[in-house]
């Protein structure tokens, strides 16, 4: 089945390993992504600046999937997921806000579809292709890996908008991660924020948040953090040094993307899935999925 | 200047409130009974001092231009926890956002992030510039060497209708 796919902003331009796993993963159910052409950002950022922007950059990415014609869009970016979300919901129930911006989207040639669906890597795995269609893919079980899950925020809330999983307990990332045979810790930091919201006005303080949360992670003796949204994987991995500095700690935790992690349960070769771009200590880790 | 001087110094404009409460239809401001489940839960509490309930009562007590001037509308995470905990949807993310949007277009200061952001999507359509990657082994990576498609950048109608709306007044 074909797939439409918007990647957003941070995926394309820095966290390639989160796009090159979800690339050699997905045709694996086989499932073809389309990317998006012409693709602009979701309007995370516009959202503190110009709401009516934000929505029209929400709904254009909604009016590009309908221009491939395929009824299925995957987001795999957390915030992109749910500034996308958000105004897929304004344009349904704020009538006024939907004629304008449905005018806008004219003017380049677009139309808007309200019957796009939208998927984020972990709902289309675990709802789509289903726990046991993951487990029949798997080639090489991660036994005895002890791992924590970071959802993120933004997929999770807030659940009128209907979300990829429960607000305040969520199970997905931990029950996918079981299914590749690897272990899977609760801790009492789990639904802590990465704070990346805050690098485009307190950075010190978006370092912190990630550091804390690393340290707490240290202290529980996992092998590893799995994150599936590339704001996350940018804090906890890309910036853990700066993290560290920042909470004078001394941070090595390895830091993957489930799409990594089910990559390596695939048998799919660790720089096809962009491993040795990750700058956390992932060898910690891959030492132990012997191979 | 902490939003317990904003009380003591100020005075309330009920009309701006009004005007602004108008732009969160559908959200109950004024049923906030104080509950401070948003501020307990709140991420930017403990590093930033940021305290949700606070905020909505000073919008509803009429202090929206004092807090669309002050810097805690800019320490928000938005990790949606105080909306989501909201018993009275209420939810002070959507009011920190208005108050963002109030002082944009009032031409306080932003956050320099922000306005990088835009002036980025106005270039590329993205928010973000491309970067190359430097591994632990010190080799450097791009798009290309690491056989990702090229992004095909929005044509120009797509910037001239974005531009349009950002410097279009909100209601």
């Amino acid at each position: 089945m074909k797939v439409a796919v918007f990647w957003g902003c941070r995926i394309l331009t820095s966290q390639y390993a989160y796009e090159m796993s979800v690339r050699e993963t997905f045709p694996k159910f086989k499932v073809k992504l389309v990317d998006l052409s012409e693709a602009s950002c979701c309007g995370d950022p516009v959202k503190s600046m110009n709401d009516l922007a934000a929505n029209y950059l929400a709904a254009r990415v909604l009016a590009l999937a309908n221009k491939t014609g395929l009824d299925n869009l995957l987001v795999p970016c957390n915030r992109c997921h749910f500034v996308v979300s958000e105004a897929k919901n304004v344009m349904e129930k704020n009538e006024k806000v939907g004629q304008k911006i449905t005018g806008l989207l004219k003017e380049e040639g677009l139309e808007y579809n309200h019957n796009v669906k939208i998927w984020h890597v972990i709902d289309f795995l675990h709802d789509f292709v289903g726990l046991d269609g993951v487990k029949k893919v798997v080639k090489k079980p991660l036994k005895g890996l002890k791992l924590a899950t970071h959802v993120g925020c933004q997929i999770i809330r807030y659940s009128d908008l209907g979300r990829v999983d429960d607000a305040e307990n969520p199970r997905r990332l931990d029950e996918l991660v079981s299914a590749l045979g690897a272990e899977t810790v609760d801790y009492a930091e789990k639904l802590d924020c990465c704070g990346a919201n805050l690098m485009y006005s307190h950075p010190d303080s978006a370092f912190s948040l990630a550091g804390t949360k690393i340290s707490a992670l240290q202290n529980l003796a996992v092998d590893g953090l799995v994150v599936s949204c590339p704001d996350c994987g940018l804090m906890f991995d890309f910036k853990q040094k700066d993290a560290a500095t920042t909470v004078g700690a001394k941070l090595s935790l390895p830091v993957v993307y489930y799409t990594q992690l089910l990559g390596l349960a695939l048998k799919i070769e660790q720089e096809k899935l962009g491993l040795h771009l990750n700058q956390s200590p992932v060898s910690q880790l891959l030492s132990k999925v012997s191979p | 200047m902490s939003l317990t001087d904003l009380m003591s110094m100020a005075k309330p404009n009920l009309e701006l409130r009004e005007k602004f409460l108008a732009r969160l239809s559908g959200r109950e401001l004024v049923n906030c009974f104080q509950c401070i489940k948003c501020t307990s839960g709140c991420t930017a509490l403990k590093l930033l001092e940021l305290k949700p309930h606070e905020i909505v009562k000073l919008v509803n007590l009429g202090f929206v231009d004092e807090l669309a001037s002050s810097d805690i509308i800019w320490t928000c995470v938005t990790c949606l926890k105080c909306l989501q905990r909201c018993p009275q949807k209420a939810s002070p993310y959507h009011v920190i956002m208005a108050l963002r949007n109030l002082a944009v277009e009032r031409e306080v200061k932003v956050p320099e992030g922000y306005l990088k952001a835009v002036s980025q999507i106005l270039e590329s359509g993205l928010a973000e510039a491309v970067q190359k990657v430097v591994t632990k082994k010190m080799e450097t990576f791009d798009r290309e060497s690491l056989k990702l498609p090229k992004i095909v950048s929005p044509k120009e109608s797509f910037q001239a209708v974005f531009m349009k709306i950002m410097e279009e007044k909100q209601q």
